[in-house]
Formats: C-alpha cells, sequence, structure tokens
C-alpha cells in the first residue's frame, strides 16, 4: 500500500471518488477527494441528490466507488474482502432520518442486539448498555418499548445502539429530519458529546440552524462535487459564489444548475 | 452468547413462519418417505437374490406320461436314459459349472407336492405319476444356466430344463421397477420441496429484513446473519426426515415382519433394524437439500 504522507491523520479519505448508478445518470459523486481527520465533527450540505447519502455509503462499503479510491482508517476499503466488510463496519456507527429500531424489543434489548450480534458476552453488555443510555441521556427508559417513546428518544436509542460498541467513526444521515428544532438542539448535544469522547462525525444535514449553531466544518456538495469545504462555518457559504446563493436552490434555480452543467 | 443469541433468532423464526415451515417438514417428510422406500426395496432385493440364489436351482425334468416335448416323443424316461444324463453330469465339462446335483424321484416330487401345497384341495387331484423326476442342479455360478440349459434340453428324455432363478428375476424385476417409481415420485416431492424451502427462507428473510439490516450496520458476521435462516430450513426438513425414518420403520416392523412375513413364510423380509441405516441418509440428504437451498435463496434475497 503506498499512500501519500499525512494519510494516518485522516480517518476518512476520499481520493478523486466518482460514483456512477446508473451508465447516462450524471454522477452520484464527481471526482470527490476530502480528508475527514480523527476526532472531527463534519457537516455534509447541499440540496437533495447532491450525494450527501451515497457519500456515507462509500464509506461504509455498502456500494463501491466507479474511480478513485476511499480509505477508512488508513485502509483503502476496495482492499477489503467480503468476510471482513463486518469488522469495518464495527468500526462506524450509523443513524439515519427513520430511527430504524425493531418495534418489538425495549430500549435496553434494542441497544443490546447490536452487541449480541458481534458476540459480546452477557456480562459486558449488562455493563456497557446503561453506560451508553446515560450518555444519550435516557437513563431510567431501559424497558419502554420504541412506541412508548417521543421521536427525539427513539434518535437517542438509534444513536445509542451506533456507539454502544465504540466504533471511531459515527455516520448520521439526516438525524434529526424528522425532529422538532428544540429536540434536534438535543440530539445534536449528544453528538457533540460523542464527538468530545474521541469519535469522528459525519454529518449529512439539510437543517441550517443546527449547522449554523455548530459552527463545525462544513463540506457543501452539488451535483456530487465539493463546491465547499470551510471550518467553522455556517450552513450558507459566506463568500457569495454566483448561483451558488440560497435562494438558486428552490425550483427555478435548479433548472439553471442544469443549464450550467449541460455547458461543462 | 452468540449461539444463545442464534438459537432465539431460529426459534423467533420458526415461530413467525409457523405455517410454512409446518409445509416444509410435511413436503419433505413425503417426499423422503418415497425416497425411503426405494431404498427399502432395493435392500429387499439384495436381502432375497442372496437368500434365495444360494438355494436356487436349475431343474432338469425328465418326461413322464404325460410330456408333450418333442424329446418326450418315446415316452416316459428310462432307466439308461437317467444314467445317461447323470453320466454327463459327472463329465468334467458339466461339472466344472456345478457345485453338486440330487435326483427328485417321482415319489419324492409327489412327497414335496404335497408338503408345499399341504392347505389346498390341490393335492387330492394330482397323482404321483402326473408329476416329473428331475434332476436338481446346484450351480456355481447361476449366470452360466444358459450352458446347462444347452446341454441337456436336447438330450433324450428331458422334457424341460428350467432355470428357477428366472422366476425370482421376474420378481426382482417388478420390485426394481417399483423402486424406480417410488424414486420417480420422490424426485418430484423433492423438487416441491426445495421450491418449498426457497419460499419459506425468502419470506423469512423479508419478514425479519429490519433485523438483519441492522445486524449488517453493526458489524455482524456473514455467518451470525445467515445463519438462523439456513438453520431454520435445515431443522424443518430433519424434522421431516426424522417423520419418514420413523413412518419406514413403523412399515417395516409391523408390515413386513408383521403381516407379510406371517403370509410369505418363506421369504426373508428386511428387518426393522435394517431400515435404520436409511434414516441417516434421509436426515443427510433433507439437512443438504434444505441447507444448500436456504444458502443460494440467501445469497439472492439476503444483503449482507
Ligand atoms: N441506489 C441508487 N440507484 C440509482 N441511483 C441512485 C441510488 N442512490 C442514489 N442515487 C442517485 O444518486 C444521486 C445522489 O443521491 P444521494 O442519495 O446520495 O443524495 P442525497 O444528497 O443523500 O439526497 P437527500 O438529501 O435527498 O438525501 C441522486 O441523483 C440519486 O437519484
Ligand atoms: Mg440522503
Amino acid at each position: 500500500m503506498s499512500c501519500p504522507a499525512g494519510f494516518k491523520r485522516a480517518m476518512i479519505r476520499f481520493e478523486n471518488v466518482t460514483k456512477v448508478y446508473e451508465q447516462n445518470a450524471r454522477p452520484a459523486l464527481d471526482s470527490v477527494s476530502l480528508e475527514i481527520n480523527r476526532g472531527e465533527f463534519t457537516f455534509l450540505v447541499g440540496a437533495s441528490g447532491s450525494g450527501k447519502s451515497t457519500f456515507l455509503r462509500l464509506i461504509l462499503k455498502e456500494d463501491k466507488a466507479s474511480s478513485g479510491s476511499v480509505y477508512v482508517a488508513g485502509q483503502n476499503v476496495a482492499n477489503i474482502s467480503s468476510w471482513r466488510v463486518p469488522k469495518l463496519r464495527r468500526g462506524i456507527g450509523v443513524v439515519f432520518q427513520d430511527f430504524r429500531l425493531l418495534p418489538q424489543k425495549n430500549v435496553f434489548a434494542n441497544v443490546a442486539f447490536a452487541m449480541q450480534v458481534i458476540g459480546k458476552s452477557r456480562s459486558i453488555i449488562r455493563e456497557t448498555v446503561p453506560e451508553v443510555l446515560k450518555t444519550v441521556g435516557l437513563e431510567g427508559k431501559e424497558r419502554r418499548m420504541p412506541h412508548e417513546l417521543s421521536g427525539g428518544e427513539q434518535q437517542r436509542v438509534a444513536i445509542a445502539r451506533a456507539v454502544v460498541n465504540r466504533p471511531g467513526i459515527l455516520l448520521a444521515d439526516e438525524p434529526t429530519g424528522n425532529l422538532d428544532p428544540i429536540t434536534s438542539m438535543g440530539i445534536m448535544g449528544v453528538l457533540d458529546k460523542i464527538n468530545q469522547n474521541g469519535t469522528t462525525v459525519v454529518m449529512a444535514t439539510h437543517d441550517d440552524d443546527i449547522v449554523n449553531e455548530m459552527r463545525r466544518r462544513v463540506v457543501e456538495l452539488k451535483n456530487g462535487k465539493v463546491i465547499r469545504d470551510e471550518a467553522k462555518a455556517l450552513y450558507t457559504s459566506m463568500i457569495p459564489v454566483v448561483g451558488e446563493s440560497r435562494r438558486l436552490r428552490d425550483a427555478s434555480g435548479e433548472e439553471l444548475d442544469r443549464a450550467q452543467g449541460a455547458q461543462l | 452468547m452468540r449461539l444463545l443469541f442464534i438459537l432465539g433468532e431460529i426459534g423467533s423464526g420458526l415461530r413467525r413462519n409457523l405455517s410454512m415451515v409446518i409445509s416444509v417438514v410435511l413436503v419433505t417428510f413425503v417426499s423422503l418417505t418415497f425416497v425411503g422406500a426405494a431404498g427399502m426395496l432395493q435392500m429387499q432385493i439384495n436381502q432375497m437374490k442372496g437368500y434365495w440364489y444360494d438355494k436356487v436351482q436349475v431343474a432338469v425334468f425328465l418326461c413322464n406320461d404325460g410330456s408333450t416335448a418333442v424329446g418326450c416323443a418315446s415316452g416316459p424316461a428310462t432307466q439308461e436314459q437317467q444314467d445317461n444324463l447323470e453320466a454327463m453330469l459327472e463329465s468334467p465339462a458339466v461339472k466344472q459349472y456345478i457345485n453338486d446335483f440330487q435326483f427328485e424321484s417321482q415319489a419324492e416330487a409327489y412327497t414335496h407336492f404335497k408338503e408345499q401345497f399341504s392347505n389346498s384341495p390341490i393335492v387330492d387331484s394330482v397323482s404321483e405319476d402326473q408329476l416329473p423326476a428331475s434332476f436338481r442342479i446346484n450351480m456355481k455360478n447361476p449366470e452360466k444356466y444358459q450352458i446347462i440349459s444347452e446341454t441337456f434340453s436336447s438330450q433324450p428324455g428331458v422334457e424341460t430344463v428350467s432355470d428357477q432363478r428366472q422366476v425370482l428375476e421376474r420378481i426382482f424385476s417388478w420390485m426394481n421397477g417399483a423402486s424406480v417409481a417410488a424414486m420417480g415420485v420422490a424426485a418430484v416431492m423433492i423438487f416441491c420441496a426445495v421450491l418449498l424451502i426457497t419460499t419459506t427462507i425468502r419470506l423469512s428473510a423479508f419478514s425479519r429484513r429490519r433485523e438483519t439490516g441492522i445486524m449488517r450496520l453493526v458489524g455482524a458476521s456473514k455467518t451470525v446473519i445467515q445463519l438462523p435462516f439456513i438453520l431454520e430450513g435445515v431443522i424443518a426438513a430433519v424434522v421431516g426426515a426424522l417423520l419418514a425414518s420413523t413412518t419406514l420403520w413403523l412399515m417395516a416392523h409391523f408390515w413386513l415382519n408383521g403381516d407379510l412375513s406371517k403370509q410369505f413364510l418363506n421369504t426373508p423380509f428386511i428387518s426393522s433394524t435394517q431400515v435404520l441405516v436409511i434414516a441417516p441418509v434421509l436426515i443427510a440428504l433433507g439437512a443438504g437439500l434444505a441447507g444448500i437451498s436456504s444458502l443460494l435463496t440467501l445469497r439472492r434475497y439476503l444483503k449482507v
């Protein structure tokens, strides 16, 4: 493995990554090169279809890059054989907009499930799960069923499940998409805490209030290309770029973007 | 822990799909019963061959009063003709093919006949001189019947040369046919079983896609994700195989060694213990089929 110097610090590294789902469609990701360091908190923003979820899926090796390389913890995921993919995924926690809890299992069992399936012993599970539930602020709700929880609480359970095996990376795909602003801020508090504990967090979001509040690194995608990568940034770039103002993101703006894309 | 977890998953899978699982059990049960029945028929044929081929003889029947064969134009066989035949049997050309031979006189033939049909009124209608005398030849190799037949059937005083083996061969070929038919039914039923297992596993995988999706994301190994499904199919098939084995054993125990052996006293039936040899084969066959078809289904329908 010959890798450029300095890659070791990078937890996630994209090198000219292009992802094409359908032959004739425009690429979902278009030669994206990006490094995310260990312990960093990164927002991934951009319009619908800009490629945020695709970016996250490539990290998980849920999909294969059409060209270019994706490195996770220094390892090119293309070189990970299929039987070692589970090991890669143990190092990565994931949460989604729709929580994806198991409806017949209570809070404790939902979180414990993630440990059971990778063969953790019962005593370790009994010890770890309450700790993690405390971290996400769900003390005393171990026996609740998912349908007895609010959306915010359900998302906390999902986060607890994602981090219970202490992954180095937490990927969140619009985790606050179904939640009201105050509940969302609560979730952000949890994610921030997890990040403070050393976990690299990558979060795809449309929620401008959250991004503006948090002031973290922002990577903006548009039509599969990185158009902005700013530290401690806002949801919208403060540097005005022609055709990139928020107003152009509405329906008429889409028309304009596409016309520009065709010219290229 | 992982084992307990897998067992729990299997339990919940079986419960969730109970009706499908029961149909898998029944279809494998029926198909493996047919496979086993075919196997039993083959065992029975071998058993009978082993038993009879030692005893079965070639009989050279001599002419008697009622003979109509060409060789009997001169009437019943004379003592001279009989001695001549005996000399031929002793000659090295023939002797190399036979173990030994006996002469069965008309009187002896009558005695045997009376024994064999002791319960039948036919005995009264047959008299001693209606039955032919014969040389009973015990062959070294029963396959060489043709040589004996060619040598003796054209001799004066010989009515006919009969190979008792041929009678048995007819029975065996009938039994063989039955076992082929059983295999045919078994093949169709096994095909049904495979389709049913495939559908069951597919449904099971679909109904648990949320669990498996999460398992995948948190890094559960392929084995942990797939094994519950595969074992679900395998367990159902093994239960079917056990039912089939039990049925075959009961058949051997109560029918072959019960009713049938009373009806056919001279026939050596396979014992119910011998049938137990088939059981592991059926179980392995059921488990193997279910395992392979589940695995192939999962490969298509369960992303890991
Ligand atoms: N499985 C797929 N097959 C074909 N095309 C796909 C697939 N997944 C995504 N795409 C396409 O790739 C592009 C990027 O999709 P992606 O889901 O990454 O966008 P996104 O930024 O996550 O959007 P959103 O904000 O709506 O979640 C879109 O044009 C989408 O239609
Ligand atoms: Mg998305």
